[in-house]
């Protein structure tokens, strides 16, 4: 562990009353890095994931983003979240708004853009994710594939230095999670630096910096795809392994 | 005797003539030649400055409703402690009261003043008139607008928190926008409620359009009918254009939604 790592979580510990939900929780992110965190349900990755950006609160623990502690009372966790991107399972694009108002609305109310400066910016991240015919479609018009790459393009418009991708294709058909996927290789090759909780695991192999085995709250297990993959060091991460791959 | 008690009456005594005119072959009153639109017609200008009050009282009425009613579900949303308590408190107060004694209590208890507009004065009882009907719609319109917010998916406001916006910000941008839509129908309800009750305010001797339209008809008795369905004609026109209005509101700024979805 270096003082210079990009994220470094260390023993994160989180409790929903007296049920512990994560234990010790410790893993570290160069700038650029892909990390994937991957586990069976309840295991935890999603609040893990969700508590780099405070959406999720942690009881303990530290999680220093650039040097600066997330988990600090005196953090202004709207401060935060400009600048740490997130792509939710469910999507949860604005559903009142189109394509081009879902992506305009942090740069024209967060930071604070001229109407026409952030609708020529969503304009820009829809083109990126390969949506410039629909910039006036409305979510309920969108396939859930078109949805998905509409909020990864709402978080990009912030300019994050830091993407959450929690479950990003979870809710979609399978025909449409290639979309998907291709757009965030695409982000893997500009060098986006993304924290991936995800059951796709031809795109940790293909992509992943690291990837981290969580059970029960637990890391039981990370390291490099080709390690973890072919050869685990636990017995638990093969287990999983092993039904995940007789799924797909 | 009570308004309502006597207008049954007098509603009742009509009909009777009808129903025995009509037994000796003769056209019913109200649409023969022996009924007395004349009268109703000679009248107009009154029923007239009545009907402009119903509509005054309704507008400022809803609007004040609004104003108060609209801050006070939110509170009962998102806010907590004390506050919370106090709004939710005043709400069932006001919801749990007659109309009639909150009404009575405005005017003659918190004594409402008169209030001069300089090109117009409003007299202590319209102004306690709009206070009581306001404050009441404001208590039911806080119902309507608390269920609309609390319908919109919690993920829509963790989604604008994670972008960056306040809380504020998100109700306001997100949520707020959404919540307004799904309350239109329960505010044309509303509406409609607050427009026909506008006639209670006869309790702190306001005369508009239907407390008027009794005072015709138990000057002329044998004009009952033609006065009530002169009346319930412009209730009708109102309720209906105003609702249509609301509906046509509805369409414009509905979200579009996918065939397939």
């Amino acid at each position: 562990m270096s003082d210079d790592d990009f994220l470094r979580v260390a023993d994160v510990s989180k409790w929903y009353g007296d049920e512990q939900v994560l234990e010790d929780v410790s893993f570290e992110m160069d700038r650029g890095d892909v990390t994937v965190l991957i586990g069976p349900s309840g295991s935890g990755k999603s609040t893990m994931l969700r508590c780099v950006n405070r959406l999720a609160e942690a009881q303990e623990g530290s999680i220093l983003l650039d040097g600066e502690e997330v988990l600090s009372p005196d953090l202004d966790v709207d401060d935060l979240r400009r600048e740490v991107g997130m792509v939710f399972q469910g999507f949860n694009l604005f559903a009142h708004l189109s394509a081009r108002g879902n992506v305009a609305l942090g740069p024209r109310r967060v930071l604070g853009l001229s109407d026409a400066d952030a609708g020529e910016r969503a304009e820009e991240q829809l083109d990126r994710v390969g949506l410039a015919d629909q910039l006036d479609s409305y979510p309920a018009e969108l396939s859930g594939g078109q949805k998905q790459r509409v909020g990864i393009a709402r978080a990009l418009a912030m300019e994050p230095k830091l993407m959450l991708f929690d479950e990003p294709t979870s809710a979609l058909d399978p025909e449409l999670i290639g979309e998907v996927l291709e757009v965030m290789h695409g982000l893997v090759d500009e060098g986006m630096t993304m924290l991936v909780v995800t059951h796709e695991m031809s795109f940790a192999r293909e992509v992943a910096d690291e990837v981290v085995f969580l059970d029960e709250g637990r890391v039981v297990e990370r390291g490099p795809p080709d390690q973890l993959f072919e050869r685990p060091d636990e017995e638990r991460t093969g287990r999983f392994l092993e039904r995940i791959a007789s799924h797909d | 005797m009570s308004v309502a008690g006597t207008l049954a009456l007098a509603a009742a005594e009509s009909l009777g003539a009808v129903a025995s005119e009509s037994a000796v072959g003769a056209a019913p009153a109200f649409i023969g030649e022996a009924a007395d639109w004349e009268f109703v017609f000679r009248n107009a200008d009154y029923l007239g400055v009545g009907a402009l009050l119903t509509i005054g009282l309704t507008v400022a009425s809803i609007l004040l409703g609004f104003l108060v009613g609209f801050p006070a579900g939110a509170v009962e949303v998102y806010g907590d402690g004390s506050l919370k308590r106090a709004v939710s408190v005043a709400g069932v107060v006001l919801r749990g009261t007659p109309i009639v004694v909150i009404l009575i209590v405005m005017y003659f208890v918190v004594g409402v003043p008169q209030i001069n507009l300089g090109v117009a004065s409003v007299s202590s009882a319209v102004t306690a008139g709009i206070l009581g009907l306001g404050l009441r719609s404001a208590a039911y319109q806080s119902q309507i607008f608390r269920a609309a917010l609390s319908s919109v998916d919690a993920g829509q406001l963790e989604a604008g928190r994670s972008i960056g916006l306040s809380r504020f910000e998100a109700v306001r941008h997100v949520v707020v926008p959404q919540a307004l839509r799904r309350s239109l129908p329960g505010f044309q309800n509303e509406f409609t409620i607050v427009l026909k009750d506008t006639s209670i305010v006869f309790a702190i001797g306001l005369a508009e359009l239907l407390t008027r339209g009794y005072d015709l008809f138990s000057e002329q008795t044998t004009a009952v009918l033609e006065v009530i369905l002169f009346i319930s004609a412009i209730y009708f026109v109102l309720t209906f254009t105003t609702n249509r209005a609301l509906d046509r509101l509805g369409d414009r700024y509905a979200i579009p939604e996918g065939e397939s979805a």
